[in-house]
């Protein structure tokens, strides 16, 4: 959308690094207004405007940062996955099959109040607790993804880096990293935004995201259509934006010109 | 086609095996490759020829036997090996150049790594090479503008760029539209001429011909014949040559 606005003549680069400025000040233009935009709304928007606004930053905060976590366990398991190491699969095996196969809301209340139990002395605060369980759960779908990128970059490219006497680690973030990142893109972006949106399910344990702000707010005043509509409408706009970032990095990328 | 018989043994091969599962496809291979030698090893699809180019720098490494570079024998050993390859290029049938990079990078990406050449200092060289292979103009493009013909140049200025002292070419040319291959021949013609060592997996009997100071025929995993090419072409030693020559010549 917003790289359809740069000139023709912009080269790729240009038009990638236009796009994420522009995003990104768009974004933040959009959380520092956000409040008063919605001061001006009737009742029971206006009144409320920033503790929206409030709700809408801890979201997106609390999905950058587990995003990050997020990829970091996901590019660590994805390695593990495809170690020449059989435990080191192993143990990435059992993490993708224990979170994939276990409710998020459950881990998040696992993490809150189950972890404290086991661990004596690990209380963590709820956006912590929140943290660490979105971390986990985007963790084990990305490992997924980047996998599959791992998997797509043709053995030919490990020969010919190895062959040059690059040594293993070169190999890797030279050649076949950057090959696989740019297949992983399209489903990774896929689970930041579900991860925007699931990071939701920290409302179970008070984090006071944009969700809980909502429901509050809806079973205060009883105007459940007007809040929740304003809620799903400030998703709507968080999640726009995080994917003309993510569009830029993947136009980027895009040394064929296929991204359209 | 030019002093064989001076150059000194640069790698040696000894009874080298290799299996894939039960099926063996280097059945003790022993031969010496020399400085300066020009070797073409022809031979049937599935002969072992391959899979001895690729013991060389151990991207395929054999079950025994052994295999020495200057002296040194190739091993897993990480930093010998690491050596080794920089040391011996390596020219793919499918190009294999790292898609994601230009031309430049494609060809600077090793001498910066590994010879910690600053960027102008590699680009200039790169350049020299590009112009070499007649690429020069390309150099800002991706490897999916350039046509089979063109990228493989582009491969063989890659694998040049870290001054290999020998070139492994694995059918450089196999993949290649017909009126891309002469292009291809010719950089390799002409680095021959500039007295690199090589060694060239490849189906093209012209080349062998004109270029080789030695042809050597792999059969089922062993080296049949290994004669200069006058003699080989000329005097072919029995049937399966003469068959196999036949075939590829028609």
């Amino acid at each position: 959308m917003l790289l359809a606005l740069w000139p023709a003549h912009w080269s790729r680069t240009q038009r990638s690094n236009a796009t994420l400025i522009a995003a990104l000040l768009l974004m933040v233009l959009v959380l520092s207004v956000l409040g008063q935009f919605l001061s001006f709304f009737p009742e029971p928007i206006g009144s409320n405007a920033e503790l929206f606004a409030e709700g809408a930053l801890t979201t997106l905060y609390l999905t950058l940062v587990s995003g990050a976590v997020g990829l970091l366990l996901g590019t660590g398991a994805a390695l593990a996955r495809t170690s020449r190491m059989g435990w080191l699969r192993w143990i990435a095996s059992f993490y993708i099959w224990a979170i994939r196969g276990t409710p998020l809301l459950v881990q998040i209340l696992f993490v809150y109040f189950a972890l404290p139990v086991l661990v004596p002395g690990l209380n963590l605060p709820d956006f912590a607790a929140a943290v660490v369980a979105l971390g986990l759960n985007a963790g084990a779908y990305n490992a997924e993804a980047i996998r599959a990128g791992l998997l797509a970059v043709p053995r030919g490219q490990t020969e010919a880096a190895r062959a040059l006497g690059l040594p293993k680690s070169r190999v890797f973030t030279d050649v076949v990293f950057p090959q696989a990142f740019k297949i992983s893109l399209p489903p990774l972006v896929s689970n930041f935004v579900a991860l925007l949106k699931d990071s939701s399910l920290a409302y179970a344990i008070g984090v006071v995201e944009l969700t809980n702000v909502g429901n509050r707010i809806q079973s205060a005043t009883f105007q459940p259509v007007q809040t929740l509509v304003t809620v799903a409408i400030t998703y709507l706009i968080l999640t726009t934006l995080v994917t003309q970032v993510t569009h830029a990095i993947e136009y980027r990328f895009d040394v064929e010109g296929r991204v359209k | 086609m030019s002093a064989t018989q001076t150059g000194s043994p640069y790698i040696v091969a000894q009874d080298v095996r290799k299996s894939f599962g039960a099926h063996e496809v280097l059945k003790g291979v022993s031969t010496v490759f020399r400085t300066g030698e020009v070797t073409v090893i022809i031979g049937a699809s599935g002969s072992g020829k391959s899979t001895l180019l690729r013991a060389i720098n151990r991207l395929e490494p054999h079950d025994s036997g052994s295999i020495t570079i200057g002296g040194t024998e190739v091993t897993d050993d990480e930093a010998t090996l690491l050596k080794q390859r920089s040391e011996v290029g390596m020219v793919f049938q499918q190009f294999n150049l790292f898609g994601h990079m230009s031309v430049l990078d494609n060809v600077t990406l090793a001498p910066r790594r590994i010879h910690k050449l600053a960027r102008p200092q590699a680009n200039d060289k790169a350049m020299q090479l590009l112009k070499r292979v007649g690429m020069e103009a390309h150099a800002h493009k991706y490897p999916w503008q350039l046509s089979g013909g063109q990228q493989q140049r582009v491969a063989i200025a890659r694998a040049l760029a870290m001054e290999p002292k020998v070139m492994l070419f694995d059918e450089p040319t196999s993949a290649l539209d017909p009126e891309m291959v002469q292009e291809v021949l010719d950089v390799m013609r002409q680095l021959a001429k500039a007295g690199m060592t090589m060694i060239v997996v490849t189906h093209e009997m012209g080349f062998a011909r004109e270029v080789a100071d030695r042809v050597m025929f792999f059969d089922q995993g062993c080296i049949a014949h290994d004669a200069p090419p006058a003699e080989f072409f000329g005097n072919p030693a029995n049937d399966r040559i003469r068959a196999f020559i036949g075939r590829m010549s028609a």
